[in-house]
């Protein structure tokens, strides 16, 4: 794996506010990252500044080894669609994807046509017109259609219906397996975009609290339904992010991985095992970021009778 | 919903072979901007300066007529600017383009267009100059003054002013979003002061006779001259205030 993206201590300041917190990453090429956190996280700032549309207070960033600002070479490679993207006054969808067309070298206009007839885009009314969905649907256009190297999809679903949503995660999936590259996607959504992102970034207060392969992350718990008591002597003492109650069954989502024991237990008690939410587990580490030391000590516990 | 881009799909789209020629032709997407009311406040204002000029020749008033109203399409050019700028700049950010590249083509977008209202300028005062002022002695685009070295002259010397306030509305449109109105509104007010107080200067010296006489003895091409100067000084400020404007 190469990487595309290095950012090193890189800060940004604000008047009166720190957006960006002495954040270093490497983005691996052909792979799809979730950039995950809350409102006012930095996310949007993190994406302006790796393609050069906001500047660092300090700190590095190479983009295909290049500093990406007024560098076209880089720039051409890249394509990042804002959450609100402005458009020129009265024009339409359709002018929007024709300027699209123009600039990105690896743009797919049966694709985008394709997409234009799933999210049905009217593409003769003035885009300020347009409802909010719609307005946002350009932009996911013309980030799957342009197939730059390095997409950025800042929240894209705004005012997207769970349909048009559906259609977004379809179309991204299928179209990342056809023409592999680097997308980064921010949501807070987390739940939905679990399935789809190999890489979680979580990004809190401008500190970059998480940065680890979506699998890794959710190694780190588990979560386990059946009966609320059988349950109970399961988690005790360990450390429970999530629990759900309806009547006798419970599912609880606790840190740590299962022994033998456990597993045994688990069995014996027709306990079973479900996926864990990411969501559960990105909260759980934004309200508190030192979760690093419950990790070691919850490992190693064992069934306690 | 697909038959908008019906032609050539298979083919590979003809991409401007430079990103600054697709800037010039985002930026004619809205022709409104660029072409349609430019020519409409030329079109207007030589059609309301006609009927004037036919009422005072009606009414039996001898001597050939002038007007200032054909400076009316360059005061636009402002406004051409500043939209040029807030309409589109957000827009090419998010098309991967340079910050230089967006200026360079807003430029010959505005270069363009300007080209275009001259060509109509002298059109009209060439026949101007057949017909003797429509026959009846009314002059929009033939002024003398300018038109002293003949219609190319005359052409550059329009061209020249209306890039001039094209690159002004410009400029303060990109210096609004970098800095605000309130300092914004700050610099606009130091730098009318700063004319009133070479306006101070010149009176307190009693130089108004000789600053008159340079503007004569320069001549329109002269002018255009130092107007070109200034273009080029705008722009430079144009492209340094945006290079660190963020969106």
């Amino acid at each position: 794996m190469t990487s595309v993206i290095e950012v090193r201590h890189l800060t940004k300041t604000y008047k009166t506010t720190t957006a960006l917190d002495d954040v270093s990453l490497s983005i691996e090429a052909d792979s799809i990252y979730g950039l995950l956190g809350r409102n006012g996280a930095g996310k949007t700032t993190l994406m302006s500044i790796l393609t050069a549309q906001n500047f660092a207070t300090s700190g590095e960033v190479e983009v295909f080894g290049e500093h990406p600002y007024e560098n076209a070479r880089v720039l051409n490679r890249m394509c990042f669609v804002r959450e609100s993207q402005k458009y020129p006054d009265d024009s339409t969808a359709r002018h929007a994807l024709a300027g699209a067309r123009l600039f990105f070298p690896r743009w797919d206009q049966a694709f985008a046509e394709e997409l234009v007839a799933d999210f049905r885009l009217p593409l003769k009314t003035p885009i300020k017109k347009l409802s909010r969905g719609q307005q946002s649907a350009i932009g996911v256009i013309i980030g799957l259609a342009s197939r730059a190297e390095i997409t950025f999809f800042d929240e894209p679903y705004l005012g997207f219906d769970a349909v048009a949503r559906q259609l977004f995660y379809d179309h991204l999936i299928a179209d990342y397996a056809e023409c592999p590259r680097t997308i980064l996607l921010s949501s807070h959504l987390i739940d939905e975009v679990a399935d789809l992102i190999e890489n979680v970034i979580v990004i809190d207060h401008g500190r970059i609290i998480m940065d680890e392969p979506t699998d890794a992350v959710r190694g780190r718990a588990v979560n386990i339904v059946g009966d609320a008591d059988s349950i109970q002597r399961l988690v005790a003492g360990r450390e429970v992010i999530h629990r759900e109650t309806l009547g006798r069954v419970a599912s609880v989502t606790m840190l740590g991985r299962l022994s033998e024991v456990d597993r045994h237990y688990i069995a014996e008690a027709n306990l079973d095992l479900t996926p864990v939410s990411l969501q559960q587990l990105v909260v759980r580490s934004t309200r508190d970021e030192t979760a690093e030391h419950t990790d070691s000590d919850t490992d190693v516990r064992s069934l306690q009778p | 919903m697909s038959g908008a881009f019906s032609h050539d799909r298979h083919s590979r789209f003809p991409r401007p072979r430079s990103r600054t020629i697709g800037v010039v032709r985002l930026q004619f997407t809205n022709t409104q901007t660029f072409v349609w009311v430019p020519v409409l406040v030329l079109g207007g204002v030589w059609l309301i300066t006609l009927i004037v000029y036919w009422i005072i020749s009606a009414s039996g008033v001898e001597g050939p007529m002038y007007s200032g109203g054909s400076q009316a399409p360059l005061w636009y050019f402002a406004v051409v600017g500043a939209q040029a700028m807030n309409l589109t700049f957000y827009f090419s950010q998010a098309m991967s383009l340079t910050r230089r590249e967006f200026c360079l083509g807003s430029l010959v977008a505005a270069a363009i267009s300007a080209v275009g209202i001259s060509l109509v300028f002298v059109l009209l005062g060439l026949i101007e100059q057949a017909t003797d002022g429509y026959g009846i002695n009314g002059y929009f685009a033939y002024l003398p003054w300018l038109w002293e070295a003949g219609p190319l002259a005359a052409g550059l010397t329009y061209f020249v002013l209306t890039m001039l306030w094209f690159v002004l509305g410009f400029w303060f449109a990109i210096a609004y979003k970098r800095f605000g109105p309130l300092i914004l509104t700050i610099s606009l007010l130091v730098i009318a002061l700063l004319i009133l107080g070479g306006a101070a200067l010149i009176s307190a010296n009693q130089a108004w006779p000789e600053v008159w006489l340079w503007f004569v003895s320069a001549e329109a091409t002269g002018l255009a001259l130092w107007a070109a100067a200034l273009c080029t000084v705008f722009a430079a400020g144009s492209y340094l205030t945006l290079r660190r404007l963020t969106t």
